[in-house]
C-alpha cells in the first residue's frame, strides 16, 4: 500500500514538476510548483516524518508560494508570460526549451536513482530512531549541525540584504541620471 | 460488537458533530453579526423569518442556492470555480485537532471493554504545526480569487490578502511559539493539560503573547479592522466582488469557519481550553461547555470590534505587523525561551 501511494505521489510530483516548466503563464507555474510540495509532503508523510510534512507545507506552501503569488500579481507576469511565449528570437525560445528539457531530465534521473536505489528493499525507508521526535530533531540541529545551521540563515541575511542593496542602487541610477549629494542620504535615512 | 467497530463508531460520532457543530456555529454567526450590529446600532436586525429571525441562514442559504452563478468575462474559468473552495476547505480541515474536552468513559457495554475516547476528531502530536500548515493554505482562495476575477479590485483584494497574510502569520506563529515553550508541547491536548489550575493559564503567563496573538488573529482570519481584502469603501468588495450565488457562499462560510477554528486556538492556547475555572475534575459535559463558552467569548469578540473600530489604512497595518509587533514578539519569545532554559518561574 505504502509502496503503491509512494510512486503515485513520485509520479504525481514529477508531472507537476513538468507543469511548473511548460505551464504558459507564471501563475500556473506557481500553482504546480505547489502541487509538487504536496507530494513531497504526503512522501514524507509515508516515510513517517510528520514534523518535515508539517514543516514543508507551512514554510513553502503558506509563506513562500504566497509571496512568489505576491510578486507575481504585483508585477503583473501574465503579459510577460506570453510575450516570451510568443518570442520572435529562435535563440531564446529553443533556450528556454532546452532549460527546460535539461531540467526535465534532470528531475528524472534523480527519482530514477531514488527508486532504484530503493528498489528491493521498501520504497518508502523506514525512519531512523529517534529523528521523528521534536526533541530528537532539536538535539540534531542545535547540536550537531548548529553551526551550518546558524550559517545557513547568515548566508540568507547576506542574500537578502545583497538583493536589497542591488535593487536599491539600480532603481537610484535609474531614477536620477546625476544623483545630487543629498539623495543617497535621504535614502540612507529612511 | 467488536473493540474496532466501536472505535470506527465512536469516530465516526465524533467527526459527525464536529463538523457538524462547526458548521451550525458557522451558520449561526452570520445571524449573530446581523444581531450583535443591530443592538449596538440600536435596531432590531432580521426578525421576519422564525422566532427573533433565528431561520435566517437557513433563508439565506435558500436563496444563495437559487441565485444565478456568474463567471465574468475573461476570468480564468478553472481558478475562478476552484478559489472558493480552497477558501473553505482548510478551515474544516483544522478543526479536527482541535481538543474541545478531556478523555471521556465509554461504558462497558455489548460484550466491549471500557475505555477512554479523547474529545476531538484526531490529536496530533504536531496539532499546532498542522493547525498552521493547513489553516494558511485558505488565504490562496482569496489570492486565486482575486486573480482569477480579471477585475481590479478583486486583484487589489488579493494582493492585500497575500501581503497581510505573510506579515502576520509571523507574529502569530512566534507568539504560538512563545506558548509552545512554556507548555513544552505541540499538540493542543498537551498544550490545555499545561494550564491545569485557573492562575496556570497562559493568559497570565503570556500577557504580551496574548495581546499580539488577539491582534494577529484579526488580520489572519481578514476581520475588521483589518479586513483589507475587502475593504468597501475602496475595493467594492475586494476579491469577492465578482463572485455570486454559492462560490460567494462559500467564501463567507470560509471566513466564518475560520473565525471559530481561531477562537477555540485561542481559548486553547491562552484560556485553558476545555478547563473549568476552580473546579479540578469536572465532569466532561461540563468541560465541553466551558469550551463552548470561552470560544463565544471571542467569537463575539470578533463582532464586538467589527462594530466598535474604524478600520486601519494598509500602510499603518504593514507598519504596526514588520515594526511593532514583530520585533516584540521576538523579545518575548527570547525572554520566554530564556526563563524556561534556565528554570526561572516568573510568576
Amino acid at each position: 500500500m505504502a509502496e503503491v501511494s509512494f510512486y503515485a505521489l513520485a509520479a504525481l510530483a514529477v508531472l507537476f514538476a513538468m507543469g511548473v516548466v511548460l505551464a504558459r503563464s507564471p501563475m500556473m507555474s506557481v500553482l504546480n510548483l505547489l502541487g509538487t510540495f504536496f507530494c513531497l509532503a504526503t512522501i514524507y508523510l509515508l516515510a513517517g516524518f510528520q514534523f518535515i510534512a508539517a514543516a514543508q507545507i507551512l514554510v513553502y506552501g503558506g509563506a513562500i508560494m504566497v509571496l512568489f503569488l505576491f510578486v507575481i500579481m504585483l508585477l503583473n507576469l501574465a503579459e510577460l508570460g506570453v510575450k516570451a511565449e510568443s518570442g520572435s528570437g529562435l535563440f531564446k525560445g529553443t533556450g528556454a526549451k532546452l532549460g527546460a528539457a535539461v531540467a526535465v531530465a534532470t528531475a528524472l534521473a534523480l527519482l530514477i536513482t531514488a527508486t532504484a536505489d530503493s528498489l528491493g528493499r521498501t520504497a518508502v525507508r523506514q525512519r531512523p530512531e529517534g529523528i521523528d521526535d521534536l526533541e530528537g530533531i532539536a538535539a540534531e540541529l542545535f547540536g550537531r549541525y548548529g553551526l551550518p545551521f546558524e550559517a545557513i540563515s547568515v548566508l540568507l541575511l547576506a542574500t537578502m540584504v545583497a538583493v536589497v542593496m542591488l535593487a536599491k542602487r539600480q532603481r537610484r541610477a535609474g531614477d536620477s541620471p546625476a544623483p545630487t549629494p543629498s539623495a543617497p542620504a535621504k535614502e540612507q535615512g529612511r | 460488537m467488536n473493540p474496532l467497530l466501536r472505535d470506527i463508531l465512536v469516530w465516526l460520532v465524533k467527526a459527525g458533530v464536529v463538523y457538524g457543530g462547526l458548521l451550525g456555529v458557522a451558520a449561526g454567526m452570520t445571524l449573530a453579526e446581523r444581531k450583535v450590529s443591530a443592538w449596538m446600532q440600536y435596531r432590531h436586525g432580521p426578525n421576519r423569518v422564525g422566532p427573533w429571525g433565528l431561520l435566517q441562514p437557513i433563508a439565506d442559504g435558500v436563496k444563495f442556492i437559487f441565485k444565478e452563478s456568474l463567471t465574468p468575462d475573461g476570468a480564468n474559468r478553472w481558478l475562478f470555480r476552484f478559489a472558493p473552495a480552497i477558501a473553505a476547505v482548510p478551515a474544516m480541515m483544522t478543526v479536527a485537532v482541535i481538543p474541545f474536552g478531556p478523555a471521556v468513559p465509554l461504558p462497558d457495554s455489548w460484550g466491549v471493554p471500557a475505555a477512554f475516547t479523547n474529545l476531538s476528531v484526531t490529536d496530533l502530536d504536531i496539532g499546532l504545526m498542522y493547525l498552521l500548515a493547513i489553516g494558511g493554505l485558505s488565504i490562496y482562495g482569496v489570492i486565486l480569487g482575486g486573480w482569477a476575477s480579471n477585475s481590479k479590485f478583486s486583484l487589489l483584494g488579493g494582493l492585500r490578502a497575500s501581503a497581510q497574510m505573510i506579515s502576520y502569520e509571523l507574529t502569530l506563529i512566534l507568539t504560538i511559539l512563545a506558548v509552545v515553550a512554556l507548555s513544552g508541547s505541540l499538540s493542543l491536548r498537551g498544550v490545555v493539560e499545561a494550564q491545569p489550575d485557573f492562575w496556570e493559564w497562559n493568559v497570565f503567563h503570556q500577557p504580551l503573547a496574548f495581546v499580539l496573538f488577539s491582534i494577529a488573529a484579526f488580520a489572519e482570519t481578514n476581520r475588521h479592522p483589518f479586513d483589507f481584502a475587502e475593504c468597501e469603501p475602496e475595493l467594492v468588495s475586494g476579491f469577492h466582488t465578482e463572485y455570486s450565488s454559492m462560490r460567494f457562499a462559500l467564501f463567507a462560510l470560509g471566513e466564518y469557519c475560520a473565525m471559530v477554528v481561531m477562537a477555540s486556538l485561542w481559548t486553547t492556547l491562552f484560556l485553558g481550553g476545555y478547563k473549568v475555572p476552580f473546579w479540578e475534575n469536572a465532569p466532561w459535559f461540563v468541560c465541553v461547555a466551558a469550551f463552548c463558552a470561552k470560544t463565544s467569548l471571542f467569537l463575539f469578540l470578533y463582532l464586538w470590534v467589527r462594530w466598535t473600530l474604524p478600520r486601519f489604512r494598509f500602510d499603518q497595518l504593514m507598519h504596526l505587523g514588520w515594526k511593532v509587533f514583530l520585533p516584540l514578539a521576538l523579545v518575548n519569545l527570547f525572554l520566554t525561551g530564556a526563563a524556561v532554559s534556565y528554570g526561572v518561574d516568573l510568576w
